[in-house]
């Protein structure tokens, strides 16, 4: 884990409210794991005063940079573009995050121009770990959620695995592009009121894949992953949930962001985010 | 030039507490020293505050425990700590292998327990001092009500005198009406320094549910928001006795720590600062060595209080 100073590359808007951040990060990209995350500081100053905690959408590694990786770039796309087109190939020692603009922190986190730097603590946290035997796996996002998971899809392409992922949206303005994953993931979109792919809750669709999975991520709001407790996911196969939490420290120190579990309380930023669902304590 | 920065906290011969430089870290924000041992280069600080530590150990309160306000954040962790035998058993012997002293920050609800956590810390090796919380604001453990009352404050604090030889810090609390009036009853009772500010008590209101943010309602805030209260704090506070004082409260650039050791203060405690920026406190230690520097002064201790001269 380091903290550094970190060189921006592009910070784009992919959709309404959503944007990729991309890092010059060569120690947080040599050690990370997917499901890890970092935590950035938004002002120079005092105010807003904390950092805010960002889970690492992708990781330029030696490994997954030689591997054909995330969707084709799309022509024409230039690097400091501020618009929706897909952005160039992530290369070894770069760190992509994906981020909500929600409010003061994330709104300066907008305004970053390609050349600036931004200070950068990570990798923090642990990350997913995929079962040496699973063939198929079953990813489940709602919204942002998708982030750390296509890091995770990243990983398992490259290993072979087969790889499906169920995301959730409120409506089709929302859907987060399908260029956004690893062009060998079946993405599976869903919406609350059906303009896009199909009607419904990922808690309801997600039956229809248990079958096939061999094991199942998961990360989106509380809400929903709690709901996804209580689907027969867990008679079916494990999973392993990130979650999110309001962090001081990110590091374990300061017990901000506890969450309860069945071997007691444990911090989201050090003993996660990842999480073994079974494990937690669904309010 | 070389300068010194070495202060002394307690002078006592059976419970020297002598620092390298003036510059700790603040219970609560460091956790056990450990969780930042691999971001910073921790041996260089003058002292850690460990985690507030109960006799047993402690669940905290329920989320949310924190929230961000103007320059500052609101938390209401509820003192979650491991308690006083697992700190002894897991963490001292850590210490005792650090150059840095560790100091362990102690609540209690009641005068009894304080004693207890006090017993069970005495010899033992790693265990540089006690820092005696009777200011948390966010539960009933924390010693808060010992912290508003000059007569429990001074009950508490002569009942851990009794049986530690280790320097006792009381850390005092800002929600008071008379501070100074608090660290004289606690100076009084055997003190060899007192630490302040504690957070100040507060609220965030969620508009959109209509009801406090923080699952307590109030939690204690910290950061810069609250520095010039802490500072006014100090300086009255070092004006009116005499031992030494460690001033903390919102001390993010080593300017600020040198108005908090020019009102009087022998020592400061970075704490939410560290949050934004792992590095403050060393950032803070190497501004304060080139201000001396800069002005020749070649000991820190010359600094201590200069404001108060008139």
């Amino acid at each position: 884990m380091k903290l550094a100073e970190a060189r921006v590359l592009l910070n784009c808007e992919i959709l309404d409210g959503i944007r990729l951040l991309r890092l010059e990060a060569d120690d947080i990209a040599r050690d990370a794991v997917a499901g890890q995350f970092v935590h950035v500081r938004c002002s120079r100053g005092s105010d807003p005063l904390l950092r805010r905690p960002i889970s690492l959408y992708a990781i330029g590694s030696p490994a997954t940079a030689e591997s054909p990786g995330r969707g084709k770039p799309k022509s024409g796309a230039s690097p400091t573009s501020s618009t929706a087109a897909s952005p160039p190939q992530l290369k070894k020692g770069q760190i992509d995050l994906l981020f909500a603009r929600v409010g003061r922190g994330t709104e300066l986190l907008a305004q970053l121009a390609a050349g600036d730097t931004v200070s950068v603590l990570g990798p923090l946290g642990k990350g997913f770990h995929i079962t040496p035997k699973t063939r198929n796996v079953l990813l489940i996002g709602g919204g942002i959620g998708m982030a750390p998971l296509s890091a995770l899809a990243a990983q398992a392409v490259a290993r072979d695995l087969t790889v499906t992922m169920l995301c959730g949206f409120k409506s089709e303005d929302a859907v987060l592009p399908a260029w956004l994953l690893p062009p060998e993931v079946e993405y599976v979109v869903c919406t609350e009121d059906g303009t896009a792919g199909r009607k419904g809750i990922v808690t309801d669709i997600v039956v229809d894949f248990l079958d096939w999975a061999d094991e199942a991520f998961a990360c989106g709001p509380r809400p929903m992953l709690s709901a996804l407790a209580r689907t027969p996911l867990l008679q079916k196969v494990r999973a392993q949930v990130s979650l999110e939490e309001r962090m001081g420290c990110g590091v374990g120190a300061c017990l901000g962001c506890v969450v309860r579990t069945k071997h007691g309380l444990q911090r989201v930023c050090r003993d996660g985010p990842v999480f073994e669902m079974k494990d937690i304590v669904w309010e | 030039m070389g300068v010194s920065l070495a202060v002394r906290l307690c002078s006592r011969e059976d419970g020297l507490l002598e620092l390298k430089n003036p510059v700790m870290t603040a219970a609560g924000t460091f956790g056990y020293g450990t969780e930042y041992a691999r971001i910073v280069d921790i041996q260089r600080l003058g002292a850690i505050v460990c985690k507030g530590t109960t006799l047993h150990q402690r669940e905290g309160n329920p989320q949310p425990r924190i929230a961000e306000t103007p320059c500052g954040m609101l938390n209401t962790i509820g003192l979650q700590n491991i308690g006083v035998r697992a700190v002894v058993r897991d963490k001292a012997p850590i210490w005792a292998r650090w150059q840095v002293p560790v100091v362990v920050n102690i609540a209690g609800a009641s005068i009894e327990e304080y004693v207890a956590v006090a017993e069970t810390l005495e010899g033992v090796p790693g265990v540089a001092g006690i820092e005696l919380n009777i200011s948390c604001p966010n539960v009933a453990a924390g010693g808060h009500s010992f912290g508003v009352d000059r007569l429990a404050a001074a009950e508490v604090t002569s009942a851990v005198r009794s049986v530690t030889t280790l320097p006792l810090i009381p850390k005092l609390t800002p929600n008071v009406g008379n501070i100074v009036e608090i660290a004289e009853a606690v100076v009084r009772a055997g003190a060899d320094a007192v630490s302040l500010i504690n957070t100040l008590s507060g609220m965030v209101i969620d508009t959109a549910t209509r009801r406090p943010f923080l699952s307590t309602g109030t939690g204690g805030l910290s950061g810069p928001a609250i520095r010039p209260i802490a500072l006014r704090m100090v300086y009255q506070v070092a004006s009116a006795v005499d031992v030494p004082v460690i001033g903390i409260g919102g001390i993010t650039t080593a300017d600020d720590a040198l108005q908090f050791i020019m009102a009087g203060a022998s020592a400061v405690q970075v704490g939410t600062a560290t949050f934004a920026d792992p590095s403050a406190p060393l950032r803070i230690l190497d501004g304060i060595h080139d201000f001396l520097n800069r002005e020749g002064i070649s000991d820190i201790n010359e600094l201590v209080g200069v404001s108060q001269e008139k």
